[in-house]
């Protein structure tokens, strides 16, 4: 046997590929997207069982765990993030690269910034005590990323910095870490860019403001609700004028619970995931989708879709709206017994507040 | 629109590759049905990790390379121990050319490990040196020798020893 019979062999395989495919572009697309989705909105469903942890601990407990090495100076980062304020902002971004979304979770904000909005870098800032410098220094872990050094970068304001491949790790403040993803294929593409990729990282590492408050608008407003709902996991979009929009969030109350094995990154029960932006012209809620059953019905006088169907052996309720008042929503609730259903939920808690910015909210709950 | 944009590449690039993926697949699974799932999980992957992508030096070898470990990381599930016949061929209709030696051999491709089958793909249908199979198995080029080797050498032993044709001319 010859490496050329084997050349033969794999071409003669490849010559006989059936003219019929069952590969489905749409459906990769759509499923794409929901991943997108859920890892934007669930990624953080350890972070959550983490913030209630800490805040556990945080009953009479001093100091965070100092990590391996020389701890930064000044003052700590917080334990928990604002559910509804971004913790941090861009303060500097290369020229035609602007924010194009973001999220904020109890212990982890992140935002992404790119040309014409097409994101390509991505900014995450975690909150004290989520990431480690390993004790050989070979690595920043925090959740959900392990990032091994490559190197020591120059310092960022002060703190240590390290390039991992390919971004840029530093310490913000005493116990807190952020990264830089930078849109290079690795770190060798970075240090050796025409662009100067390195630089341009350091330079919105250094630019990047901290505790600052940015106005959040929500194009929907909840009232009714027992006091204990609260709303988490906000998923924002820069519009134009500067106005940062609320398009994607949680509503959690006590009885919310974490899967992790639930779907590709885990989902929540008992915890309505919200989705409602302006409406795209052709927008739908693909009402005649074969994985569910579907009833398309007014309420509150606007034409929705409510579908279920289950996943991971969890029902799940999904009510859809794509054009209400320009606006389309979308609002999914898993598990058998939750504590509100989608229809309810909608009919009696939520009202939807158009299409002008001016009449959006920034307490959307109340 | 951020995603309208997004999504016009993603469709445009993936049209004008469907073919070579698929037939990659085609040629790690020796199976055009398990190849189309194989295709579909990689174009799923490859949305949304769309940024990357569109950004790296060369989509092409990072669509490959998703597409690889997407291979051996679903030979290795549950699912694929339990479904996946060790060996069997390819159920696509032969080739005329076919012959029981090339049966054989597509056989004794299709018993090896999934890493062992994909370095040998790497090397002998996509044509790429030690370094560049390495980079896309994730792995060193050391290993990818080793792989490369234990995998000829799995193939002969299947295969058994070449008949010896002199003797048999023998009267």
């Amino acid at each position: 046997m010859s490496e050329s019979q084997l050349r033969a062999l794999f071409a003669q395989i490849a010559a006989g590929e059936p003219a019929g495919s069952r590969i489905d572009t749409q459906r990769a697309h759509r499923r794409g997207r929901a991943r997108l989705r859920w890892r934007r909105a669930c990624v953080a469903g350890g972070s959550l069982l983490a913030a209630a942890a800490v805040a556990a601990l945080a009953v009479g407990v001093g100091p965070a765990r100092p990590g391996p090495g020389p701890a930064a100076a000044g003052p700590a980062a917080p334990r928990q993030f604002s559910p509804l304020v971004p913790y941090a902002s861009f303060g500097w971004l290369p020229a035609g690269v602007s924010l194009v979304s973001g999220g904020i979770r109890p212990t982890s904000s992140y935002m992404d910034a790119g040309p014409q909005g097409d994101p390509q870098w991505t900014l995450a800032v975690y909150a004290r005590g989520q990431c480690h410098l390993t004790s050989s220094a070979s690595g920043v872990n925090c959740p959900g990323a392990k990032l091994p050094i490559s190197q020591r970068a120059p310092d960022v304001a002060g703190h240590r910095a390290f390039w991992y491949s390919p971004g840029l790790v530093w310490q913000y403040a005493r116990g807190g870490w952020a990264r830089l993803s930078i849109p290079a294929p690795n770190l060798s593409a970075v240090l050796h860019s025409k662009q100067g990729l390195a630089g341009q990282a350091l330079k919105i590492a250094r630019g990047v403001r901290y505790g600052v408050t940015t106005r959040l608008v929500f194009a929907a407003r909840f009232s009714g609700l027992p006091s204990q709902w609260q709303i988490h996991n906000i998923s924002y979009y820069e519009r134009d004028g500067g106005l940062v929009r609320a398009d994607q969030y949680m509503l959690t109350t006590g009885s919310s619970r974490f899967h992790p094995h639930v779907g590709d990154t885990g989902v929540w029960t008992d915890a309505p995931y919200i989705i409602v932006h302006p409406a795209p012209r052709k927008g739908t809620c693909s009402p005649h989708d074969p994985s569910s059953q579907n009833t398309s019905e007014i309420i509150n006088g606007y034409r929705v879709v409510l579908k279920r169907t289950h996943i991971g052996g969890l029902p799940v309720q999904e009510l859809c709206g794509a054009h209400a008042d320009g606006l389309w929503f979308d609002i999914q609730v898993f598990g058998a017994h939750p504590s509100i259903d989608v229809t309810s939920l909608f009919r009696d808690h939520m009202r939807l507040l158009g299409t002008n910015p001016a009449n959006w909210t920034s307490h959307p709950i109340g | 629109m951020v995603s309208r944009r997004r999504d016009a590449e993603y469709t445009e690039y993936v049209a004008a590759r469907l073919p070579s993926l698929r037939r990659l697949a085609g040629v790690l699974c020796g199976d055009w049905g398990r190849a189309d799932d194989l295709v579909q999980a990689t174009l799923t992957t490859l949305y949304v990790h769309w940024g990357r992508v569109r950004t790296a030096t060369h989509p092409d070898a990072y669509a490959r390379a998703v597409l690889v470990r997407e291979f051996t990381r679903e030979r290795r599930s549950v699912w694929a121990r339990r479904v996946s016949l060790s060996g069997q061929v390819s159920d696509c209709p032969a080739a005329a050319a076919d012959h029981d030696a090339v049966l054989d051999l597509r056989a004794a491709v299709a018993g090896l490990p999934p890493r062992q089958r994909a370095t040998l793909v790497l090397r002998y249908y996509c044509d790429l040196n030690v370094d560049q199979a390495a980079q896309i198995l994730g792995c060193s080029p050391g290993t990818v020798k080793s792989q490369t080797a234990r995998a000829l050498e799995a193939v002969r032993r299947a295969l058994g020893p070449a008949p010896d044709l002199s003797r048999e001319a023998r009267p």
